[in-house]
């Protein structure tokens, strides 16, 4: 992967060798947890078919995001001259995947889902636990169809018990595991996660269950159904908190949590955000991160400061004494950081072995960060509507089979002919029908 | 029970970054073979405690993300401990470390060295750091919360006021961002081990993996130049947006997303809103006609103002059970541990016992993730006590005999 990679137009992942190469995933999620997983599999190679519904589009199209959150009018996200597919965030979650239309509504497009499921190794939908039942596509009906299928079904309570026609979204899985709670200031109401923490990590956690599955599978040559819960794989993240009720009876729902940013397990301070000079694009103060979780961290910070008398202040001696007051030490170090600049104080204090870091914007991070910048974490790709644009790049760097992105978000139906035609052997007159028929 | 990873060996040098990775490849089966200093873990130390009591062997966070690990101490800056992990090295599937870049190099544990002329071909080694193996912030001292500001998590969450700190969740968020990633490296480089005999090295910085995690934000800066806006307790926009986490009437709150409000829920919410008396002119018939209740939600107050009204008066958990049964996706935001009294996850037999001798009873572990008997993850056992296996795996994988061991114990590389 490189800053300067431009993939080809016609987004053939696929076509590029990688540890996964080999492997097709038939995709009909949407919500982000859902499109997350698979698309973690086109960095390996795998062939990823995402389905949108013949005649229309995922609305991840459009500005989801803005859907989710406030039900706002669409926007018309207009660069090129189709607004369907330049949502930034549909182009993030559908990356190196292809695209077919299809209408799932009619038997004819049920029989071709189960004919595509003949030819793939996965299947994946984040839908709500009726529909695939409701095409006929039950787990013994998709197992019957294809014995080595890996059928997964992401959403947010699971396909069984008794809230498993619940409806969820990131925020509603982050707010029933107890996420949401963890972050804040006391006594005020829970500042939560600015974003769908749990569609992000959600959707990781979900690649991870493709991914075992399809080495089990290598093994074993059966296939297998899983039941996604995310709800479920967040309160694995809360596991702490949640033996310290179990052993402790300490609940997170208390007065003191959570803390802001001050630390819990262990208890040290300094551990906080501070202010420094100067101010984002929207008036939002900028803040730097400070922690002292060494006696050494804490007297260098002190030297840096220009206060080295402050080590020796029983107030602030011992790591004890520091948490017990530190009010009056936030103050301090808040006072210090105030008039000085962000990067200035993270370079400064890391130079002594002090843990600061910037609060980073997504600007922060695309356009000055020269970690993520080394790293190549944004890679540019080619897209035929929108030119040359900057993507998010994928963590996971591999010695023998490195993991790419491989390529853009597929176009509305880009991919039929490919899927229909090549894969499935529907001859050209047959596929145009299908297109009258409103099937595809 | 099988499982995704049974019949690999994994050796894991002990740290907070990659404990989780570690118990996640013990849940599905592994054998994990933890390396710790004599002193033990750095998670052993950070709590909670067993009553509060600091105990190398009754930190709560440590019994959480070690359970069915095995346990070795070695001092790794005496040579015989390094030949003793090179050994284990040797033999195992899985090597997973999160040392500062150089560390292994300098011990000659590094991946070239032990995968070399004569090494372990098929050896994993996946290292899990801060930054990654370069880069010019490579030997920046970092921690979790540091990684949620540094990489991006913070500057979307928190509070309205531009005034006040940006937020980040607790529960060492950003570490399982990286072990999920790792775990990613892992798995696939299994699988293409099981073609090719060969296995590989794996580098993943948790900078790098924060920082592409924050959904939106990135993708809109790139295509539009936006900075957004943090919201309490809601996604942070490009613009500001009025609230959806809003108060109940018993001291809690809800998490009142919605995605449209069809005929049938739309009179359901209304006979909700009768019974509260806050449903206002909502029974105007012209909201029967869903694009005008949706114009009003979208650019009135009327709606939000009678949702905000029928929330404050109704208790939390009434909020999410009668939206739910009216197909809204509303949430409360529950405490984590109040989903141990939920009877959906105990339907779902999702808490598996895990027996603490040291507090005579079981404690419920979440299974996991997935409900899928094929995969097998869940936890194989109680974390271990320091250095449990200390003595049962020099003398029963390596060989080593009684006096051997005695000579270890003498000159401080064991304990």
């Amino acid at each position: 992967m490189s800053t300067m990679t431009t993939a080809t137009a016609d987004n053939a992942a696929h076509q590029k060798k990688g540890v996964l190469s080999g492997i097709r995933v038939l995709d009909f999620t949407w919500k982000t947890v859902g499109p997350w997983a698979p698309r973690l599999l086109t960095h390996y190679g795998a062939e990823v078919i995402h389905v949108e519904r013949a005649g229309g589009f995922d609305d991840h199209r459009f500005a989801a995001y803005r859907s989710i959150t406030t039900d706002d009018e669409k926007p018309n996200h207009v660069q090129g001259s189709k607004p369907w597919y330049t949502d930034p965030y549909f182009n993030t979650l559908h990356h190196g995947k292809l695209a077919i239309s299809l209408n799932t509504r009619s038997p004819e497009g049920i029989k071709i889902v189960e004919k595509l499921l003949t030819k793939c190794d996965v299947v994946v939908e984040n839908f709500s636990a009726e529909v695939f039942p409701k095409w006929g596509l039950t787990w013994d009906r998709i197992r019957e169809i294809n014995p080595k299928i890996i059928y997964m079904s992401s959403s947010g309570f699971g396909h069984t018990g008794e809230w498993q026609g619940f409806r969820s979204f990131g925020p509603t899985a982050a707010a029933q595991a107890g996420l949401t709670l963890s972050s804040g200031l006391p006594g005020q109401p829970p500042a939560g996660w600015g974003y769908s923490y749990l569609d992000v990590m959600g959707g990781w956690m979900g690649g991870l269950g493709l991914m075992q599955a399809l080495l089990q599978v290598k093994k074993t040559g059966k296939g297998m159904y899983l039941d996604y819960s995310v709800t479920e794989g967040a309160m694995t993240m809360m596991g702490t908190f949640m033996l310290d009720y179990q052993v402790n009876g300490r609940r997170t729902r208390r007065p003191d949590f959570p803390p802001g940013n001050r630390a819990v397990f262990p208890q040290v301070a300094p551990h906080n955000t501070y202010r420094c000079t100067g101010n984002d694009r929207v008036g939002q103060y900028w803040w730097v991160f400070i922690a002292c979780e060494t006696q050494a961290q804490f007297e260098a910070l002190c030297a840096l400061m220009g206060q080295p008398q402050l080590a020796l202040d029983p107030k602030f001696t011992s790591n004890e004494a520091r948490v017990k007051n530190q009010d009056e030490l936030d103050a301090i170090v808040g006072r210090w950081t105030r008039a000085r600049r962000r990067y200035d104080i993270m370079r400064q204090c890391q130079n002594a072995g002090i843990i600061a870091a910037v609060v980073q914007s997504a600007e922060d991070r695309v356009e000055y960060d020269p970690q993520l910048h080394h790293r190549e974490m944004h890679p540019v790709v080619h897209h035929p509507d929108l030119g040359e644009v900057q993507y998010e790049g994928y963590p996971v760097k591999m010695s023998r089979t490195p993991a790419y992105v491989h390529g853009r978000a597929p176009l509305l139906a880009e991919h039929n002919n490919y899927v229909y035609g090549e894969l499935l052997g529907i001859s050209a007159t047959e596929i145009a029908g299908m297109k009258e028929r409103g099937i595809i | 029970m099988g499982g995704v990873y049974e019949g690999l060996l994994v050796v894991e040098l002990a740290d907070c970054r990659n404990q989780w990775a570690g118990k996640l490849l013990s849940d599905g089966g592994a054998r994990v073979i933890q390396i710790e200093p004599l002193k033990g873990s750095p998670a052993r130390w950070c709590g909670p405690f067993v009553k509060d009591k600091p105990d190398a062997n009754h930190c709560l966070d440590y019994w959480f993300n070690n359970t069915g690990k095995q346990s070795v101490t070695l001092d790794l800056a005496r040579k015989p401990a390094q030949d003793l992990l090179r050994q284990l090295m040797a033999r195992a599937d899985v090597f997973l470390e999160s040392t500062r870049p150089g560390t292994m190099a300098a011990m000659q544990l590094d991946y070239a060295s032990v995968s070399g002329s004569g090494g372990n071909k098929g050896l994993i080694y996946a290292s899990l750091t801060d930054f990654g193996q370069d880069g010019p912030w490579r030997d920046y001292a970092m921690n979790d919360s540091a990684h949620l500001a540094l990489g991006g998590t913070m500057a979307s969450s928190g509070y309205s006021d531009p005034t006040v700190s940006p937020m980040a969740g607790k529960g060492g968020q950003a570490w399982h961002m990286g072990c999920a990633m790792v775990m990613h490296g892992i798995t696939v480089a299994l699988y293409g081990r099981m073609s090719s005999g060969e296995g590989q090295y794996i580098d993943v910085g948790i900078h790098d993996v924060c920082a592409m995690g924050t959904e939106a934000a990135v993708p809109h800066w790139m295509y539009f130049g936006e900075t957004f806006y943090r919201q309490t307790g809601m996604h942070a926009n490009a613009k500001r947006v009025p609230p959806l986490e809003l108060p109940t009437a018993d001291g809690k709150y809800v998490m009142a997303v919605n995605q449209g409000l069809n005929d049938r829920t739309w009179n359901q919410l209304l006979d909700w809103m009768d019974e509260k008396g806050v449903t206002g002119e909502l029974r105007d018939p012209k909201f029967q006609q869903e694009p005008v209740r949706t114009a009003e939600y979208r650019q009135g107050t009327l709606i939000r103002d009678a949702i905000r009204k029928l929330v404050a008066a109704s208790n939390a958990e009434e909020c999410f059970l009668r939206a739910q049964n009216m197909g809204i996706s509303w949430a409360m935001i529950r405490a984590a541990e109040e989903n141990y009294d939920l009877e959906h996850y105990k339907q779902r037999d999702y808490w598996r016992d895990v027996e603490y001798p040291q507090i005579g009873r079981a404690i419920p572990y979440p299974r996991g993730p997935f409900a899928c008997d094929d995969l097998g993850n869940e936890p194989r056992g109680r974390a271990p006590n320091l250095g449990e296996h200390t003595r049962q795996i020099l003398t029963q994988d390596l060989g080593l005999n009684d006096a051997a061991l005695s000579t270890l114990v003498a000159a401080g590389v064991i304990a």
